[in-house]
């Protein structure tokens, strides 16, 4: 009892020993479907480890496979090189803490709850100390959860319910942390709270694996990451070799663009669309459409239209232009030239090209001068066109009537819809 | 009332609040379980004075002179005490049992006998009186129950576990209501075939239940069962705790689940299965006693089953001495006692107590 109370005090300031924890061609099936299928991890101290992937893809199973929860058809699970099998459950509960995801009503109280985290640190019957009070209290605090401590379970939101259950295996005071979606249901403070938790943690030298959905969370808070796909692991290392464009659409069947994190430097998901093996579009016809604009007219038409699942392409755009910059993080196809810079005959045949290759091209209502006016003379070779109707009075002809003249030719040759019919003009053209 | 936040206190109070909660509330079934005590033992077809009953018990402390009369004495020490005891008893595994049942199957209408122990008694006790052995020996009813009850208990963990090897808890439930049912229907075929009147009463009688089997060598089986059972249940109670929060947090924190539950679930069947051997199919106790204390009390199984076991008895004791005088010189079968009494006083803490019966 003594000794207990002494060790418990001195865990308040927590010295994990540091496990590793790994999980080495797992294997696990209900039935005929094969859940997890040779999948290997490795969960290291003082490290936060992300695992993600899509709906099925094992990510829960394998983390209950690691907190020795599932029993695996083929494979092992080892705790520092012993196979978790042969630990006691209760040494393994003292050594490995593992938040479920969601959890059934009860009417335990928040501090009933987070002091069973206590459990398997206590005797067969021996009551909670005042130092398991202690902690108890301390993690709560630390989840921001000391306001709720007297109220019962079941009278909490979701996501209140999620963090007394943090402070609960936080008050395991385990080795290894290990958190099925501990953000799923909490706001945008708790989501960061919870992520800077899970790293103190792994700073303290606990080795931390966190299931999550968020994809830009995890390259922001996990130093590694593992991409689950079918029960396989399809990539791991650090987050800007896993989260990538070709690792997306082949897990998730999405098309996203990637970029560093204004703040971290850090992968950043922005999602484009469903990937072209998905059937959604299939019903109309996916056409090649061309954008004539600049200075920020044609970005959102690019993303609408690249979501509607056409082939989208642009003009000639300067560098440091607004749909320059759009294009280019699209992947959209276009011609690049100097900022401000007066389009050259060698852009304008290149453009020229991708006018005429293009099944429609829509003219967006941009201002035309010197430098872009051979934009909209290249328009004259389209197959179909549509114009963007412009604001009656609003100044746009910079070229001294040049740009009026050839506009009103286009006008006689395409259709002049409403900025925002565009997209539905361009689906419903056969 | 008695929930008590955890602040840091000094002196005796520096215990754990679930220690406190226990004694104190075991404090307050104490008083009432001594004065209840005293009136059960003072009334009946020989009355006497509540002093009069202290005198002959505190005689047999060594306490002073009994201040009563032979008769009396007699009555007392051979029929009323151990008709008290078996009352606690029966009442205390019925208590128990219900708690644990409702949280091992999360089920707030979980009771005793939700595997088929009840109805497997039932069947076993019609048995014996339809053979007419339990005229012979007045150990053959008894014994027939409780080999109907744990019969009825193996039949429905077979039947759940087969061809799937590992025990699911809403199997078990499924498959206990299902054999009830089966075992329900036999005996009331059985009631209904036989021809002796006499033996039909002592049927209907029995599945009413009642306490008068009462002598000193029933109370020494059943009360040592009830002990044993009980302190096996109690030392699960932390693991029923975590077991009623959710299956993966009680294995990983380290509850060996299956072994646990089964120990469990054979546990309370045997005190389910004590009490109806000697009392019959006693309803309510095992469902108004612990929902009643959780009210109080909290959801803590250290907590809930000590004083669901001194509840059970109280509770029990309350019912049969109220079934023993009420219709004097008739005894009301304390069956219907717990039921015509029990079901309004748990209908009266469901309303009192609406937000506190969403969840166990």
């Amino acid at each position: 009892m003594t000794a207990r109370t002494t060790s418990a005090t001195t865990a308040t300031v927590n010295s994990p020993r540091g496990a590793s924890l790994e999980a080495r061609d797992a294997v696990l099936r209900y039935g005929d479907t094969c859940i997890l299928s040779g999948t290997t991890v490795r969960v290291q101290p003082r490290v936060v480890t992300g695992i993600v992937g899509p709906n099925g893809s094992g990510k829960s199973t394998l983390l209950r496979a690691l907190a020795g929860l599932a029993s695996l058809d083929a494979g092992s699970v080892s705790l520092d090189g012993v196979p978790i099998g042969q630990i006691t459950p209760k040494i393994r509960a003292r050594r490995i803490a593992y938040m479920p995801q969601a959890s059934s009503d009860h009417a335990f109280t928040a501090l009933e709850l987070v002091l069973m985290g206590r459990y398997p640190h206590m005797g067969m019957f021996q009551m909670e100390s005042r130092s398991d009070i202690q902690i108890a209290e301390d993690a709560m605090q630390q989840t921001g959860t000391s306001d709720f401590a007297s109220r019962r379970m079941h009278e909490l939101s979701g996501g209140e319910r999620q963090r007394v259950s943090l402070a609960r295996v936080l008050a395991q005071q385990a080795d290894v942390l290990l958190l099925d979606e501990p953000t799923a249901s909490l706001d945008l403070q708790h989501q960061l709270l919870t992520m800077m938790m899970a790293r103190q943690q792994a700073d303290t030298g606990v080795a931390v694996a966190v299931v999550l959905h968020d994809l830009s969370l995890a390259a922001r808070h996990c130093d590694v990451i593992y991409l689950l796909d079918k029960g396989r692991v399809v990539a791991e290392g650090a987050p800007w070799d896993v989260v990538t464009q070709p690792n997306l659409r082949s897990a998730f069947s999405v098309d996203a663009a990637i970029e560093p994190d204004a703040l971290t430097g850090r992968p950043s998901v922005s999602l484009l669309g469903i990937g072209s093996t998905d059937e959604t579009t299939s019903d109309r016809l996916p056409k090649r459409v061309h954008i004539i604009g600049g200075a920020g007219s044609g970005r959102d038409l690019m993303h609408r239209l690249q979501l509607a699942g056409h082939t989208v392409t642009s003009c000639v755009l300067g560098e440091g232009d607004a749909d320059h910059e759009t294009a280019t993080r699209l992947g959209i196809q276009h011609v690049a030239s100097a900022p401000f810079s007066v389009i050259t005959l060698e852009q304008d045949a290149a453009h020229r090209k991708l006018v005429r290759e293009a099944d429609v091209v829509i003219v967006c209502e941009m201002a035309v001068g010197p430098g872009n006016l051979r934009n909209i003379e290249a328009a004259v070779e389209a197959k179909r066109l549509v114009l963007i109707e412009r604001q009656s009075g609003a100044e746009w002809d910079y070229t001294g009537g040049s740009a009026e003249t050839v506009y009103s030719g286009l006008s006689s040759a395409g259709e002049t819809v409403r900025r925002d019919a565009v997209v539905d003009t361009v689906n419903t053209l056969y | 009332m008695l929930r008590i936040t955890v602040r840091k206190q000094n002196g005796i109070f520096a215990v754990s609040p679930i220690i406190r909660r226990t004694v104190i509330g075991a404090l307050v079934i104490g008083i009432l379980l001594f004065i209840v005590g005293l009136i059960a033992l003072s009334t009946g077809p020989v009355s006497m004075s509540f002093t009069g009953t202290l005198s002959v018990l505190l005689a047999h402390l060594g306490i002073g002179e009994p201040s009563a009369t032979a008769t009396q004495q007699a009555v007392i020490d051979n029929i009323r005490i151990p008709r008290l005891l078996l009352a606690l008893g029966a009442g205390a595994g019925l208590g128990v049992a219900g708690a644990t049942m409702q949280g091992l199957f999360r089920n707030p209408l979980a009771d005793p006998g939700i595997i088929g122990v009840s109805a497997g008694g039932a069947l076993g006790a019609v048995i014996a009186i339809a053979t007419g052995l339990a005229a012979i020996s007045t150990l053959y009813l008894p014994l027939f129950a409780f080999t109907g009850a744990a019969g009825a208990m193996v039949l429905v963990f077979v039947v759940a576990m087969a061809g799937r090897g590992r025990m699911s808890m809403a199997s078990l439930l499924l498959t206990g209501v299902a054999v009830s049912s089966l075992l329900g229907a036999i005996t009331s075929a059985i009631i209904i075939l036989t021809s002796q009147l006499e033996a039909q009463r002592q049927m209907v009688f029995w599945l009413a239940g009642g306490l008068e089997a009462a002598r000193w060598d029933t109370v020494r089986i059943v009360l040592p069962i009830v002990a044993a059972g009980f302190i096996v249940i109690l030392a699960f109670g932390r693991d029923l705790n975590l077991l009623l929060v959710g299956d993966d947090e009680a294995k990983s924190l380290g509850v060996r689940t299956g072994l646990v539950r089964s120990a469990l679930i054979t546990a309370a069947a045997l005190l389910t299965g004590t009490a109806v051997a000697f009392s019959g199919t006693i309803a309510f106790v095992g469902l108004v006693v612990p929902h009643s204390i959780r009210m109080i009390a909290g959801p803590d199984h250290r907590a809930l089953l000590p004083l669901s076991a001194l509840g059970g008895g109280l509770f029990l004791l309350i019912a049969d001495t109220l079934a023993r005088n009420i219709a004097h010189p008739v005894e009301i079968r304390v069956g219907i006692i717990t039921a015509l009494f029990g079901a309004p006083f748990f209908l009266f803490l469901l309303i009192k107590n609406r937000s506190r019966v969403d969840a166990l």
